[in-house]
Parts: C-alpha cells; structure tokens; sequence
C-alpha cells in the first residue's frame, strides 16, 4: 500500500510538473555529458600512458654530419665513441636504470620514418644520411630520464638526448587542459541542475500544499510526506544522467570508433564498453545531486 | 485528555502574550466549547495541542505525553490521536468522498482492506451512505463539512479538534453537523470545539471555556455562550484566584 500509494504520488507530481521536469531531465543530461566527457579524456590518457610508456624510449642521438651540438665539434661520430657510449650503457651505474637498448643505424631510422610518414610526400625529400643513428633506451622507471640525460648529453659524439615521453606529455597536457575546461563548464552546469532542482521541488510542493498539510495533520511520517518529491527530482535527474550516459557511448562508438580510429590507426582509443563504465558513476552522481539539493530545499519549504 | 499547565504562548516578545499562563484539564470523553472573540487564543490553543506550535512556557500534556518536550519525529504518532476539522473543509478538489476520507489512511500506511472496510463505515457514521464517488464541488457546504469530519474520525483518534466547523454553514446545516459530532462525542471521542456560534453552544449544553485577550475568564459545565455570572475583569481576577487548579 505504501508504496504503490507513493508511486501514485511520485506520478502525479511528474504529470503536474511536466515542463519543469522536462527542464531538469536537459540540464543534468547537459551537465553530466561535461563530467562524462572529462572522464573519458582521462580514461583516454590512461590508455594512451599505458601504451605509449612502454614502447616510448629514451633516444640518444649521435653526431650527424653538419651537427652543431657542443659535443660534436670533432665531427661525426666515430667507431670509438660509438663503443665508447655503448661500454657506459652496459656499465653498472648506468644498467641499474635500463631495461634494454639498442642501435637504431641511419638505415633504420630511415626505415621508420618512411612508415611513419608514409602518406607525407616529405618522404622523397628525406634520405638516410640527414637522419641521425642513435641509441634506444627503454628504462626500467621512466621518471629516472633525467640521470640518462645527465649522464650522456656531455659525452663526445652525443648530439641530443631525447626524452619522448616529453612529447608525449605535452599531447596529455592539451588533453587535460580539454578535460579541466569540461570540468569547469560541467560545475557551472551542475549549478544550474542544484537551483533548477531545488526550483522544480519548491514548485511541486506548492501546487500540492494542500495534500501536505492534509498529510500532516493526519500524522504522516516525515519520509511519506517528503520522499515523493525526493523520488520526483532523483527520477529525473537519473533519466538526464542516463542520457548522458547513451550520448557518452554513442560518441565512443561512432566517433571515436567509426571516425577517429580510421584516421588514426596507431592510436589506442578507448572502446564503448570502456566508457560504460562512466555510466554508473553519472548515475549516481546525478542522482547525489538532486537527492541532496531537493533534501535541503524541503527542509526550507515544506513544513512538517 | 488534555492539560494545560501555567502555559503561556508568545508569538511577538513586544505584543502582549496570546495565550497568558492557561492551566487547564479536559477529561477523555468530554465535550467541549472554546469561546471568545477573535484574537482570544482559541486558535493558539488548538495549534499548541497539536504542536504546530510549542508553548512559550509551561506543560501542554496530550493523552500524558508533554507534547512541548516532545522530539520532532515523535509529532506524527501524536497527530494520528487527533482528529481536525476546519471551517473551510479543506478537501482535496480533484478526489471524490471516498478518495479524501482513505487519503488520511493512506498517508498512514494503512492496508487497502482496511480502508475498504473502515471508510464506508465512517461516511455512514457523518450520514453520507451512498455518496462515496461524488467530487467534493458537486456537494453542499454541510457534506463537505460531513466529509471532512469523516476524514478527520477515520483513524479513530482519541481527541477531535474542530475550529469553527459551522462557521460557513447556515443555522439548520449546523445543527446537521453538531449531532454528527454529539455522536462522535458518544461513541467516546473527546471534543474541542471552538467557535462564535451562540446558538449552538446555547441549544448543547456543554462545557464552555471562555477566552478574553489570552486569559481563561470562564470554565463552567453545561454553560451557555454568554455567562450567567457577571464576569471579573481579569486583572483582578488573577490575584485573586491563587491556588485555583
């Protein structure tokens, strides 16, 4: 009884509010995309760390011809130094930081810069001897860069060491800048849904004062009188929150699947069951939001 | 049933207090008026026993419990023992008879069985057999009033709180409406009545509780609106009174 007799309550109001309701579904459906979507930018860094950090490498670029560096005034590299760069790699104070390493020749680096450029017509301008040989390092901890760097930069023969996960950290930099900006815009919304919640709740206590007052005066409980327009403003937060939830994994599906992941095939992108895993998170913030935000409203308007 | 000790209720610290230091008792079972021009705290009376407000001062004792130190969550099983009835209705527009009297249950958690069984029994009671699915605007002011009384007796409380319920009603209809209540009264309901309606407070013949300016100025059984006595102007009738109960 009790509770087919709330759900009756919870229905009315819905009906009686329809406009409000309706508005209160779009802004925490808006507001919950903007966290969504900043979560799945972490998500997408997370990806993009995990697969990146391991195959990214310190690289040590030897003396070329032409090099400026301050370690290749004797020119290019020689047999010596070369051998001499590899005796400090296998040395122990070294070898304690690094995982393995090898030679990449000109030819090499010629090789993968014709992959990685393949559709680039800068491929034909280049050939193997404008491209540097080097050492590739992969570290065992990543953070310990700068001992390497430290280490080789002085050496003769050395022109540059490069940490590419330098590179890297300026792409997530831009991606959490992106998530930061949807994080901002998602609290500004998160404002609008608490006061349009709150709004909503204080609207629907009004237009049913004259159960309420009926309901106190016949000794309801404080849950039966206020729990209908608690249930009001979390069903639809939950429905906005759901739609943002479809809109994240449409976006992963079609987007980031059907569209980004062509384009870019090397890239690991996160996966539309992946970002299901967001929805939950949605839902439940959604529905904190209104729960609190229509608690605290009724404890102002609705005596009981 | 009801008790009032030394109670006094301030609404504004500058005016002057609306119920002053009341000590009254009315036993279970009784029936009674409370009379007094408007602003007399008869209302305030009646807000004080169902703990809409709590009293400045003094013990409000309903059915033994003192309601003024009673905790918050507590008010709703105190309100189920009190039955209101207003002088305008206050039925719900949009549900027939027999949803508004069930409305009371429901909000209590009753079982529909029991609602089923209890609201035709109480619509007879107030006299409104076979009018279970009219809507409250197709009825005359004295049926609404009828309705509201059912609603209010639904749940069998121990007291009934009626503030003016003939106050919108023609002289006939209320007399319709006091024997519904004299009836509630028998089957053993204590009755508080307040209201400005001489006549019928003349014709029952109860106990009248006279209220002036938040002073009772007159308790006497089987009175009638207007004292017989000569009454005491209350100044000197508190110095005088002592140890009065």
């Amino acid at each position: 009884m009790r509770v087919t007799f709330i759900l009756g309550e919870i229905a009315s109001g819905l009906r009686r509010n329809v406009s409000m309701v309706v508005s209160v579904i779009l802004v925490t459906f808006v507001s919950l995309t903007f966290v969504g979507a900043a979560g799945m930018l972490q998500l997408q860094i997370t990806q993009m760390k995990g697969y990146w950090y391991d195959r990214v490498q310190v690289a040590i670029f030897l003396c070329g011809e032409g090099s400026t560096a301050p370690g290749c005034v004797s020119g290019p590299v020689t047999g010596e130094q070369q051998a001499a760069l590899a005796d400090l790699l296998e040395s122990p104070a070294v070898a304690q930081y690094v995982n393995d390493y090898h030679y990449e020749t000109r030819e090499e680096a010629y090789e993968h810069f014709k992959e990685q450029f393949a559709n680039s017509p800068i491929v034909d301008s280049v050939t193997p001897d404008q491209l540097p040989s080097s050492f590739r390092i992969n570290l065992k901890d990543p953070e310990k860069y700068q001992i390497i760097s430290e280490t080789f930069s002085s050496q003769p023969g050395v022109e540059t060491v490069v940490d590419q996960r330098q590179l890297l950290e300026r792409l997530f930099s831009v991606m959490n800048g992106a998530s930061l900006v949807a994080i901002v815009i998602a609290g500004i919304m998160i404002v609008c849904a608490i006061l349009l919640i709150a709004t909503t709740i204080r609207l629907s206590a009004f237009s049913r004062r004259r159960e309420t007052a009926i309901m106190r005066l016949v000794g309801a409980s404080k849950i039966m009188i206020q729990l209908p327009f608690v249930l009001e403003g979390v069903i639809a937060a939950a429905v906005g929150a759901v739609l943002a939830s479809a809109t994240l994994w449409g976006v992963s599906q079609f987007f980031l699947g059907d569209v980004l992941a062509k384009q870019y095939p090397d890239t690991a992108f996160i996966s539309p069951s992946q970002t299901l895993v967001l929805a939950p998170l949605l839902i439940a913030l959604g529905i904190l939001l209104a729960g609190v935000s229509s608690i605290v409203t009724l404890r102002r308007y609705l005596k009981v | 049933m009801i008790r009032f000790e030394n109670v006094t209720k301030v609404y504004d610290r500058k005016a002057r207090p609306a119920l002053d230091s009341v000590s009254l008792e009315i036993q279970r079972g009784e029936f009674a008026f409370l009379v007094g021009a408007s602003g007399s705290g008869k209302s305030t009376f009646l807000r004080l026993v169902l703990r809409e407000d709590r009293a400045t001062s003094g013990g409000v004792f309903v059915a033994g419990q003192n309601v003024a130190s009673l905790s918050s969550w507590r008010v709703p099983r105190l309100r189920r023992g009190i039955g209101v009835v207003f002088q305008d209705f206050r039925l719900l527009p949009q549900k027939t008879v027999f949803a508004n009297v069930a409305f009371a249950m429901q909000v209590i958690g009753r079982n529909r069985s029991i609602i089923r069984d209890a609201v035709p029994e109480v619509l007879k009671t107030v006299g409104l057999e076979g009018k279970e699915h009219r809507m409250p605007h197709e009825l005359s002011g004295g049926e609404q009033q009828r309705v509201a009384i059912a609603r209010a007796v639904v749940n069998r409380p121990g007291i009934l709180l009626a503030d003016e319920p003939t106050g919108n009603l023609d002289p006939s209809t209320s007399q319709g409406i006091m024997a519904v209540l004299d009836k509630i009264n028998q089957n053993g309901t204590t009755v508080v009545m307040a209201t400005h309606d001489t006549d019928i407070v003349n014709s029952m013949r109860k106990r009248v509780i006279e209220l002036q300016d938040g002073h009772v100025i007159r308790d006497e059984a089987r009175a009638l609106y207007t004292s017989l006595i000569p009454s005491v102007p209350p100044a000197e009738r508190r110095d005088g009174e002592g140890g009065r109960a």
